[in-house]
Formats: structure tokens, sequence, C-alpha cells
């Protein structure tokens, strides 16, 4: 397999404080990784600065193999609308929009296709997500689940490469959450790479690889094979079992 | 404890508060401006006129006068306390030369007449900026504030006059506050030399001019008495003038501008409230759930109301009492030319006490304002905000449909959308660039239409190149016959049109018998602007000017009785006019009063093309001789209204920088608003691939899309209702014009001045964008 995003010596530093310090990773295509550590170990930072919204003090990103960690905003724009999905604790819907529009407008904006094809494709994604009956509600009108969905939607819009989610279930009751996983896991299996931060365990042993921050570095890795959904106890339990070991 | 979470919020929102601040501040500091402004002016001209004691009645007279005529006249008619009749000299400008220290120079260019006087006894007095009558020594002499003003004179300057062959030096003792001659308006100066120098002087350096000054019980008695004295054949031929015209002459400048600063402090107290308005519901929809927490653990409404207003109090108080200071700081400036033209430059108390009360009454008003606002928490439920985080405002629809757009790029189609649907959440730019586009083009339109040259339509005469005017009693037939020898055998003149002015009488609206001077003449009254009616036709037919026809109370159509050598004569009205010549008062016919002696001739005359106005006027001028004025029609304007044309000039730069810093500064702090309160929104577009460049490309279309539509609505404004505000404004004057139709230069009204506020509003939105590139977007996208 590919590789897809190369993280190098990444480190960070933040008012005074080291928060990441030499980082090294390297995610394949198609792989799904969750990232995992206790609060304030460094995990959002992580995802940010791997993923274009954040520049890292030291240590470089590869993206496809292009060094992406020093690219001005309009290039590394270009290449986080195109070519990344970002899913977010909260939705961050555009409040004067409805769900449908919400979901089109990335799409309308990269370009890609004809703003037609683009509506079939935002439609097939409610379909898949089971929100096709709110398309055109108001978000302050549908229930959390559904926003989270509709977000997913949007991240989903432009085709990316790589789906970056942070806490995406952390707003969410347990039957939604894994309503959520289940979309994600699809779409890794239909070939888009996944990166999630969660401190849930049952979200993150629905991941291939678990990565586990401790003060800003890696301090250890488990792989856990795909996800096929009828092995989910026994992951869960290996996953306990390892986290329990982290001191997590 | 409310002082601390007073401490606490003023910390945490930062941005949000100072905002809140500055408008109170802003609110309180025109409010208090314009109450010592408009206390200062009245308190001033009151003071100047108990001590000078301008008179009610005023004919100016040139030629030989007969006093004891007069003084008979006068002590026959009731009413009236105090007459004198004052001798002037008129000199020419080119007769006085001022040496200062660093300069010489001659006032040959001044436009106003200059008459040499002295001091009166008790009346009509000349005073300095102390209110004290002047009393000068020999080689002394007193100028006018306006001369002063104009040329930048000092005291100690050396004024030379030099005429008929006379020199002699004066030193420039005092600056002279003229009660009735103190505005450009006037027309005329008067320059104050010692009683022995003007007793010397007296017929040797110019022709002796009258000021012929009555004082009654009442001021109203003043236009009876103008008529009874117009019969009674006494000295007139000048202009005379009422106390009236006189206050509106000496103050109109300030009270428009007074006026002005009132109209920009009760706009900006509007558009302060909009904003407070918008801050603090922003502020209260997020705090949303602590209001619901509060309501849930049992707090009263109350209390969590007082809470709040607590904080609103703080801010209110200490907005409005720097407000009150930075007013009181800055009003000297602000009464600096009251204080140069009606002297008086101490603060009166009656202003400081009346400023006290308006800023209170502003602290009162933002406090009630805010308590109406904080009532809306009243309507929240513990599970409006708690659970479902509903705020206080009404939901908005959200217009579902963007998805069906075809070709607008994204940028544009959010943007736009967002202002087409949730107008209201801008519309604190939309009014105040409404308001600034109303405040600049007024003016500026006014401007124009008094600049422009079919304007003297307005004015009662007619669009010519030359106006002559023959007026001196004496020497009318002559003079007229001079007149029309020059005008027949000069080349240059393409064709002229002659008025005689005749008086004869009518009755006004109580049945009193008044006078009418109807200007009479072939094409008499056929250039000029009607408001109703058209211009007289031969026969029987009379247009009267506007003030004419309130005084008689008819309209055109209607017939009126004029009283010809007592004999009455039925005649039309075919129309009314506006007129500014002659108080206002005048008609026109082309019927031809043979009967009556004429008191005034006018030629208005046209050359041919190639042929230059002025160097004809100063050529004719020369063969006339004194006894004709001949002006070119532009210098005529600019005689009778270059004063206001001037004041406006100083408004129009004043309320366009007013209208222009207001936009950018309610844009500015808008827009920090609306970034402080959209932040995560865009954080989360930034995030999903939206470049800085694409985010404020999408503010950029959001506020041009709202200054286009404020520019719009206020161009619409200005021209439905401009010409009706100037209209009314004029009409008050008592100037003799009601309705102005305005001559605007489209390319100013349409291309530069909305196309100067949008650039401007573009370039401050593109200024304050570039600020989000120094925020933090992760932390911004948790919020």
């Amino acid at each position: 397999m590919k590789t897809l995003l190369d993280v190098q010596n990444l480190g960070k530093r933040f008012e005074g404080t080291q928060v990441l310090n030499d980082i090294n990773i390297k995610v394949t295509e198609g792989e799904f990784i969750a990232i995992m550590g206790q609060s304030g170990s460094g995990k959002s930072t992580l995802l940010y600065n791997i993923s274009g919204m954040d520049r890292p003090t030291s240590g470089m990103v590869l993206f496809g193999g292009k060094i992406i960690s020093k690219l001005d905003d309009k290039k590394m724009s270009e290449i986080r609308l195109k070519q990344m999905g970002f899913i977010f604790q909260h939705s961050h819907l555009l409040k004067n929009l409805s769900i449908r529009d919400n979901i089109v407008f990335p799409g309308f904006k990269a370009g890609r296709y004809p703003r037609d094809k683009i509506n079939q494709m935002a439609d097939a994604l409610m379909e898949k997500t089971g929100i096709s009956n709110v398309a055109d509600h108001d978000i302050k009108k549908v229930s959390g689940g559904q926003l989270q969905r509709a977000g997913i939607c949007r991240s989903l819009i432009n085709q990316p490469k790589i789906l970056f989610a942070d806490e995406p279930t952390g707003a969410l009751n347990s039957s939604t959450t894994k309503d959520v996983m289940n979309i994600i896991n699809k779409v890794n299996t239909e070939g888009t790479t996944v990166i999630i931060v969660t401190h849930d365990a049952k979200v993150a042993a629905r991941a291939d690889r678990v990565v586990f921050l401790m003060d800003g570095t890696i301090h250890d890795q488990l792989k856990l094979g795909k996800y096929g959904g009828e092995n989910e106890l026994s992951r869960e339990k290996r996953l306990s079992g390892w986290l329990e070991k982290q001191g997590f | 404890m409310k002082w601390m979470l007073v401490k606490n919020d003023l910390k945490r929102n930062k941005v949000i508060n100072f905002a809140l601040f500055l408008f109170m501040f802003f609110s309180a500091v025109l409010a208090v401006s314009s109450i010592i402004m408009a206390t200062q002016t009245f308190t001033s001209i009151s003071n100047l006129y108990q001590t000078a004691q301008p008179p009610h009645f005023l004919q100016m007279h040139k030629g030989e006068i007969n006093q004891e005529e007069i003084d008979e006249f006068m002590s026959d008619y009731d009413d009236l306390t105090y007459w004198q009749t004052n001798t002037t000299i008129a000199v020419y400008g080119e007769s006085l030369t001022v040496v200062s220290d660093n300069r010489t120079y001659n006032l040959s260019n001044s436009q106003l007449d200059i008459a040499l006087v002295k001091q009166n006894e008790t009346r009509d007095l000349l005073l300095n900026s102390s209110h004290e009558k002047i009393a000068l020594e020999e080689g002394e002499i007193g100028i006018p504030v306006l001369l002063k003003e104009t040329y930048g004179m000092e005291i100690g300057d050396h004024v030379r006059l030099t005429s008929n062959g006379v020199s002699k030096e004066f030193v420039i003792k005092e600056f002279i506050l003229d009660s009735m001659m103190n505005s450009t308006m006037a027309s005329s100066t008067r320059i104050l030399l010692s009683d022995e120098e003007f007793n010397m002087l007296e017929g040797q350096v110019g022709e002796n001019e009258y000021l012929i000054e009555a004082y009654f019980t009442e001021t109203s008695e003043a236009s009876n008495f103008q008529t009874a004295y117009e019969n009674a054949e006494l000295p007139q031929d000048g202009q005379t003038i009422t106390y009236t015209i006189i206050f509106l002459l000496s103050a109109l400048t300030d009270i428009m501008t007074v006026f002005v600063l009132l109209l920009v402090s009760v706009l900006l107290i509007i558009v302060s409230f909009i904003c407070v308005k918008y801050t603090m519901i922003t502020t209260l929809e997020e705090e949303i759930s602590e209001i619901g927490t509060m309501k849930a653990i049992g707090l009263p409404f109350s209390e969590i109301r007082d809470l709040y207003l607590y904080k609103y109090r703080a801010l209110a108080a200490a907005s409005v009492m720097g407000g009150y200071l930075l007013a009181l700081l800055i009003s000297s400036l602000l009464t600096k030319h009251i204080t140069a033209t009606f002297g008086n430059n101490r603060t009166d108390p009656l202003a400081i006490v009346l400023s006290l009360i308006g800023a209170f009454l502003v602290y009162l008003l933002i406090i009630y304002y805010c308590k109406k606002l904080l009532n809306k928490m009243k309507k929240v439920t513990v599970v409006d905000a708690l659970v479902q985080r509903k705020g206080f405002e009404k939901d908005q629809r959200i217009k579902n449909g963007l998805y069906q757009s075809k070709k607008l790029p994204v940028n544009w189609l959010i943007g736009l959308r967002e202002v087409f649907f949730q107008f209201k959440n801008w519309i604190i730019v939309f009014t105040v660039v409404l308001i600034a586009v109303v405040m600049i083009l007024i003016p500026v339109n006014l401007m124009n239409t008094l600049e422009a040259p079919e304007f003297i339509t307005y004015m009662g005469s007619s669009e010519e190149d030359i106006l002559i005017e023959i007026e001196n009693g004496e020497k009318l037939a002559i003079s007229y016959e001079n007149v029309k020898k020059v005008l027949e055998n000069d080349g240059t003149v393409q064709h002229y049109n002659e008025f005689r002015r005749v008086r004869v009488q009518t009755t006004d609206t109580e049945k009193e018998r008044i006078n009418l001077t109807v200007d009479n003449g072939v094409n008499s009254g056929a250039e000029l602007q009607y408001l109703s009616g058209k211009a007289p036709g031969a026969g029987n037919e009379i247009a009267l000017s506007y003030l004419n026809a309130e005084k008689v109370g008819k309209g055109a159509g209607e017939q009126i009785l004029l009283y010809v050598n007592d004999n009455p004569q039925q005649f039309i009205i075919s129309g009314i006019y506006q007129d500014v010549t002659s108080g206002g008062y005048t008609a026109k016919a082309q019927y031809n009063f043979s009967e009556l002696t004429a008191e005034k001739y006018t030629f208005s005359v046209n050359l041919h093309d190639q042929v230059d106005e002025r160097d004809k006027a100063n050529e004719w001028s020369r063969i006339l001789g004194g006894a004709v004025t001949v002006h070119p029609m532009e210098e005529f304007i600019n005689q009778t209204l270059g004063g206001v044309v001037k004041q406006l000039r100083m408004i129009v730069l004043a309320s366009s920088i007013i209208g222009i810093c207001l936009t950018i500064l309610i844009t500015v702090m808008f827009l920090k608003l609306r970034l402080a309160k959209d932040f995560s929104e865009i954080a989360a577009l930034n995030a999903i691939g939206f470049s800085e460049v694409d985010i404020r490309q999408q503010y950029l279309i959001k506020t041009g899309a709202v200054a286009m539509t404020g520019i719009l609505a206020g161009i619409v404004i200005t021209d439905v209702l401009g010409e009706r505000i100037v209209s009314s404004l004029l009409s008050l004057s008592g100037l003799g014009i009601n309705k102005v139709a305005f001559i605007s230069n489209p390319f100013i009204e349409y291309i530069i001045c909305p196309g100067l506020l949008l650039v401007l509003i573009l370039l401050v939105t593109w200024m304050v964008m570039k600020t989000i590139q120094n925020y933090n977007l992760i932390s911004n996208i948790n919020k």
C-alpha cells in the first residue's frame, strides 16, 4: 500500500510549552487510525498539524509525497477542500443554510463536477446517512445526530482521499454514536483513509490501528486489523486491556 | 459581588463592551455639544442684541434727506419709541489699504459695500467682543469682524484711506461686532471712526448715505410701519430691512450649523441605539445557558435583569460622563464662530445647566432602552435556554435553495444570500450608509443648486449676462436715458429687457392696504420659475412673488384689486413665483402703469458669446457713473448668495467628513462585533477549505451589497425628500423661496459620492478582515 500521509519529526511549541515532540507516523492509503490519549496529551493538536489546519514548529508533513506543512493558506486551503474531509465534535454547519445547502456548497466551491452532479452526490450521501427526510430543513430544526451526519456528508462531498475527525461522537448518545461510526467505517471500506481522535474506546476499536499519545509523544501503537463488525466485542476487550497498560 | 461580575464581564468581552462604550460616548458628546452650541448661539445673539439694540426698521438711502420731514412723520406715528438717522460715508474697497507687519493689501476685491461711520449714542451700537460700546480716539479705527476674518487683519495693523485726493492713516484698535451687518448676506459693512475724524472726512472721501432707523414697542409693527413710511414719500433710495430679516441674516449661518449638528446627533443616537440593541442581543444570546441556569436555580427575573442592567448602568454612566467632559472641552472649538461673530466668549451658565440635563437624559434614555431590551429575558423559559438553546430573536426562516444555483461562485452565493435573507443582521450598516449619503448629498445638491446659473431664476431675475439697476431718485430719468443710449449703441449687446418698477396698492388678508412694487415690462416675469400658474400675459395680468401671494392670501387664477393712484383696477393673478430680491415682496406685469412714476429701472442684458461680461460691466460702470449699478450676473449671484455658498461649502465639507467618519467607525465596530460572533463559523469554513482570501471576499460581498443598498436608498431619499426638507427650511427662513428643485450634478450625486463611500467601506472591510490572520483558528473551531 502507498503511504498517503508521512509525518516526520513533528514538533509543536505553543506559548512556551512543547505540546508535541518528535512525532513520526506513516499512514497508508485506506488505513483507519484512531489517536487516543489523556486530556492534554496533544491528540487534537496532532490532528490539526497533520491536516494542515495548524503549522508544526519543527519537522514536516508530507501528503501524497508533497510537503504540506510549509504551504501558504491559499494552497493549503485548496488541498483541504479537494483532498481532505473534516468532521468536528460539533457539526459547525453554516446557520444560514439548509442541511442540503450546507452539504453541497463545498462541492460547488471545489468545482470538480457540474453542479447537477454534485446535487445527485449529496442526495446519495444523505440517503446513505439516513437524513434525506430533513434535507431541506433549517439546521436549528434537526437533532444533534442528524447534524453530525450532515457534517459527515459535507466532509465527503468532494470525495476526499483522507477524512479527519476530531471527537466526532463526543456530543452524541451511544446509539447515535454507533450509527455515525458505522457510516465512517463504511466510508473507510470504500477506500477513504480515516484518522480519528477520540477518548472513547468503543469508537477507537473500529480502527485498524490505535496510536496512544502521552505528553506529546507517541507512547505506543496497537494494530487491530480491519473492522468487520462481527468481532466487535473481542476488539474492544483487546483494546481495553492495552489501554489499561498505557494507564488510560 | 455585582461589581465583580461587571469587572469580569468587562474583561471577558472587551471588544463588545468597548464598542458599546464608544456608541454611548459619541451619542453623549454630540447631544451635549449641540445643546451647548444651540444655547450659546441664542444667548450670545440675545446678549449682543440687548446691548447693541439694532433697529426694528431700517431704511437705507442714497442722496439728500430732509430730517425735519422724517422727524415729523416719526413723531406722529403711534407705537414708535425711538428713531435716529445715521450718516455714513460710502467708500470703495480700493480706497482702503491695510499695512500689516509682513504684507500690504487692498480691499478692492471686497464684494461688500463699505461705509465709514461714527459711534451712536445709545442705540445701534458697535461693540467689542466683551459687548462694550467702543470709543475711539483720533487715528484709531474699528474694523468689522467680517473683514477681519476675510483678510486676516490684526490689532495694530495700519489702514490707509485714500480717496478724492484725501489720505489718512489709522491704526486698528478694535474689531467690532455689528449686530446688523455681521454676515456676508448683509452685503454692507460698517467701519468705525472717531467722531472727530468722521466729521472731518464727511463730504470729502465719499458720498453720504443714510441709515434711517426706527424702534417700536413691538418688533412686529415694522411691516405696517414700512407701508406707512413708503406712502409718506420719505427717503427710500436703498434697501429696507426689518428686525426679522436682520436677525435671520446675522444668525442664519450659525443656526444652520446648530441645526446640522442637532440632526447629526439625533441620527447618531439612533445608530447608537441600534448598535446597543445588536450588541446586547448578541451578548445575551451567547449567555443564554447562564441565563437559563440562573432561572433554573430560582433567581427571580428582576434580579437576573438587574445583574445585566448593573453592567449597562456602569457602562452608560462612564460613557455619558466621559462624553460630557469631552463635549465641554471641545465646546470652545465649536462655538468659535459664534464667539467671533457675536462676542461673549464665556460659556453661559444656562448652557452648562442645559447640557447637564441633556447628558442625564441621554443616560436615562440608554437605561430605559436597555431595560426594555432586557425584558425580553422574561419570555425565555428554562427549557428554551438550557435544552433547546433558543435565544431572544425570533427564529428566522432559512431560505433553502443555494443548491439550485447554476453559475454564481460560492463566495458570492454565501455573501449575497446572507444579505438577502438575513438583512436584519446588517441593518446597522445599511442605516448608517443611508444616513451618510443623505447627510452628504443634501448639502452637496443644495450647494450645486445655489451655484448653478439657472438658480437665478429662483431669485426673481432672468438668466442674462449683465444686470443694470438704476435706483437713484433724483437722477433716475437721466440715468435711464443714458443706459438706453449705451445699450442701443453697443454692438456687443445681443438683446436686452428693461423693467420699470412702480408702486401700487392692494389689500392684505386683513383688508388692510399694503404697497405692492411691480416690475413691468414686455418680458417681465417671463423667465422665472413658477410655483403655480405662468408668466403674466398682455392685459390685466400680474404675477406675484410667493411672499406677496401669502400676504394677500390669493393664488394663481384669482382676481386681485390693485389701487393705481387710488383708482381701483381689477387684475388676474397669472402665477406665483419665488423671489429673494427686495425682501421677497415683488410682482411682475406686462401691463404698463404709465400713470405712475418709476421708482427703479432694471435692465437685463445678454451679450454676444465672445464678449467678457466682467470687462463689459466695468466699461459701462465707468461710462454710466455712480448712480447706476452694473453687475455681471455671476457677481450678482455671488454677492447675494456668496456668504451662504461659502458657509454651505463648509457644511458640505463638515457633513461629508462626519458622514464618512461615521460610516467608517460604525462599519469597523460592526465588523468587529460580527467577527467575534461569527468566528467559529469562519474557522469551520477555513477548516473545510475556504482560504482567508475566500472568507475576506465573502465579507466584502456582504458589506458591499449592504452598502450599495444603503447608497441607493440614500439617493432615493435625497431625491424624493431632500428637496422637501430644504424647501421647508428655506421657507421657514422667510427669504422668499419655498420650493427648490435641486439642480444636481449627476456625476457627483450618482458616481463620485456613492463610489467614494463604497470604496471606503470596502477598504475598511478589507482591513478589518485582514485581522482574521491573527486569530487562532483552532481555538475558535472548538468554541
